[in-house]
């Protein structure tokens, strides 16, 4: 029963792992398009052994959304703002990497011991999937020394969580979903937006320096 | 060591292959910068006019010098024998992952010592970097070949590779992440283009390049065979894990095997060659995040093997 495993969403979470491992922007920003892309797939495949026609409109939304958008206007601002490599904060970017994949081996006994949908497919290897992309998102955003890291870290969290929706549920409402989307669109743009006025009043977007803010 | 058709295959292939990769990449990575290249089997001319040649030795030179090419070349050649780098039975039987990895060290251990004793600060220098990277490459080729083990239920390297399909029970991803893991710590210990430019022997790049710059005549001859014996058995042991993945996929006619791993030994040739032409060398502070995707590969490869082992 453990040999079924999905690939799509193991390979997903695979690709947030190594996204960890880069401090270069665009290189996350690209691994972070791959993984997004690996989730595309994975609802694909759900949309088609669940016979939902909406869930293709999903995919299309995340295809056009949150591979394509997303990631080339985060590369943009990165540019514009010449935050090219992360120095890491708190662990050093490889090593977050190596713990990233122990949070991936901690998601696999997590979702042996939840209660799972009996449903489509290999669910225990979605869950570990969604898990492990959720916990990877997280320690991203802990260990970047960069605002622009906080958007990549909240959006891998959000796949995560996206992921786990869509792969233990019989599906959630259409409008929710392109609620979510439209969601995580919006808070890209503000979250950039702020990136953005952080660097032209401090001149630098390094988010350790800003809890010496507080009066 | 009797000589079935089996053991015949695997030393012609012995002989040609080694000479065949270095010269398939040099030419590949001629193509890329508007060059001729050389002739294929340019190595192993140079290797004729080595054996043929005086050998210059330093006067402050012991022993040592003289024997580290010469342990390094008979330790390849007993690898080369026994480790499965084909997907056939090896002619010497029972070579273990330890005993695999322990020659490697030796090996290293004796090149390493043989060119401090030169004298040479350069390859004192070069010494001091090879011995640097191997230990923090060697966490990475272990753990990936140990993965395969757990899988099989074996240490034994004949058992692990060189098996028929029909009883290969190591899964996919185990196969596909050892593959990468061992890729990378490749390119590290050959020390290929991020790690090491084996085309110069520039100061900023010298690893082995400039190791061996004492060595000179019949002694050089031996390094540089050595080396290409090393390739060889990487390269050998890589191509099997994608080619044991890809038969997870598609079915392999069992006698199409050992043609398709050759197939895929000069495809990472291509490979090694593409990536030399179009990456630049890392700085030396940057190798270690090099490094730590190879040893995610095979953390990842054998998480893989343990969830994997408890099910089936």
């Amino acid at each position: 029963m453990m040999n079924e495993v999905n690939l799509l969403t193991v390979t997903a979470a695979v690709f947030a792992i190594m996204m960890s491992g880069s401090g270069q922007s665009r290189t996350n920003l690209l691994l972070y398009a791959m993984q997004t892309f690996f989730i595309a797939l994975a609802c694909l495949a759900q949309a088609e052994a669940k016979g939902s026609p909406e869930l293709y409109t999903v995919v299309i939304g995340i295809i056009v959304i949150k591979v394509l958008t997303v990631p080339y206007f985060l590369s943009w601002l990165a540019n514009k703002i010449e935050a090219r490599s992360d120095p890491g904060a708190f662990l050093p970017i490889p090593l977050t990497m190596h713990v990233s994949i122990l949070l991936f081996a901690l998601s696999h006994f997590l979702a042996l011991g939840l209660p799972l949908f009996k449903g489509i497919g290999s669910v225990a290897s979605d869950a570990t999937g969604a898990i492990s992309l959720l916990l990877t998102g997280m320690l991203f955003m802990l260990t970047r020394r960069f605002a622009l890291g906080q958007i990549i870290g909240f959006l891998t969290l959000e796949n995560g969580i996206f992921l786990f929706a869509v792969t233990q549920t019989k599906g959630m409402p259409f409008i929710i979903e392109m609620g979510i989307l439209l969601d995580v669109l919006v808070a890209v743009m503000i979250g950039g937006l702020f990136v953005f006025r952080i660097q032209k009043s401090f001149e630098h977007i390094d988010v350790t320096q800003l809890n010496g803010l507080k009066e | 060591m009797i000589l079935t058709s089996a053991n015949l295959v695997f030393i012609v292939t012995l002989t040609i292959m080694p000479f065949l990769l270095i010269g398939v990449i040099k030419k590949i990575k001629a193509c890329f910068q508007n060059r001729v290249g050389p002739p294929v089997f340019q190595s192993l001319y140079n290797l004729v006019k080595l054996f043929n040649k005086d050998e210059i030795l330093s006067k402050d030179c012991s022993w040592i010098f003289r024997s580290g090419p010469l342990i390094s070349f008979s330790g390849m050649l007993l690898l080369c024998l026994s480790v499965p780098w084909l997907p056939l039975q090896p002619p010497v039987p029972g070579c273990d992952i330890f005993l695999f990895v322990y020659v490697l060290a030796l090996i290293r251990f004796f090149s390493i010592i043989s060119s401090i004793d030169a004298g040479s600060p350069f390859s004192s220098f070069a010494a001091s970097r090879e011995a640097t990277l191997s230990f923090l490459a060697e966490p990475a080729f272990v753990l990936a070949l140990v993965a395969l083990g757990i899988s099989a239920h074996s240490s034994d390297l004949a058992l692990i590779f060189g098996q028929p399909i029909e009883n290969n029970r190591i899964p996919l991803s185990v196969w596909f992440f050892s593959g990468l893991a061992l890729f990378l710590s490749g390119i590290v210990e050959l020390s290929r283009m991020p790690i090491d430019d084996p085309s110069t022997h520039l100061e900023l790049t010298m690893v082995h390049e400039a190791m061996v710059i004492e060595n000179s005549g019949p002694n050089l001859a031996l390094v540089e065979w050595s080396y290409a014996l090393k390739l060889l058995l990487f390269f050998g042991l890589i191509a099997q894990c994608f080619v044991y993945s890809l038969s997870k996929i598609i079915a392999l006619p069992p006698l199409l095997l050992p043609l398709s791993v050759l197939v895929v030994m000069l495809a990472l040739g291509c490979l090694t060659a593409m990536i030399e032409s179009f990456s630049v060398k890392l700085s030396w502070g940057k190798n270690p995040d090099f490094i730590a995707y190879a040893v995610s590969m095979s953390l990842l490869s054998s998480l893989a093997a343990f969830a994997m082992n408890g099910g089936s």
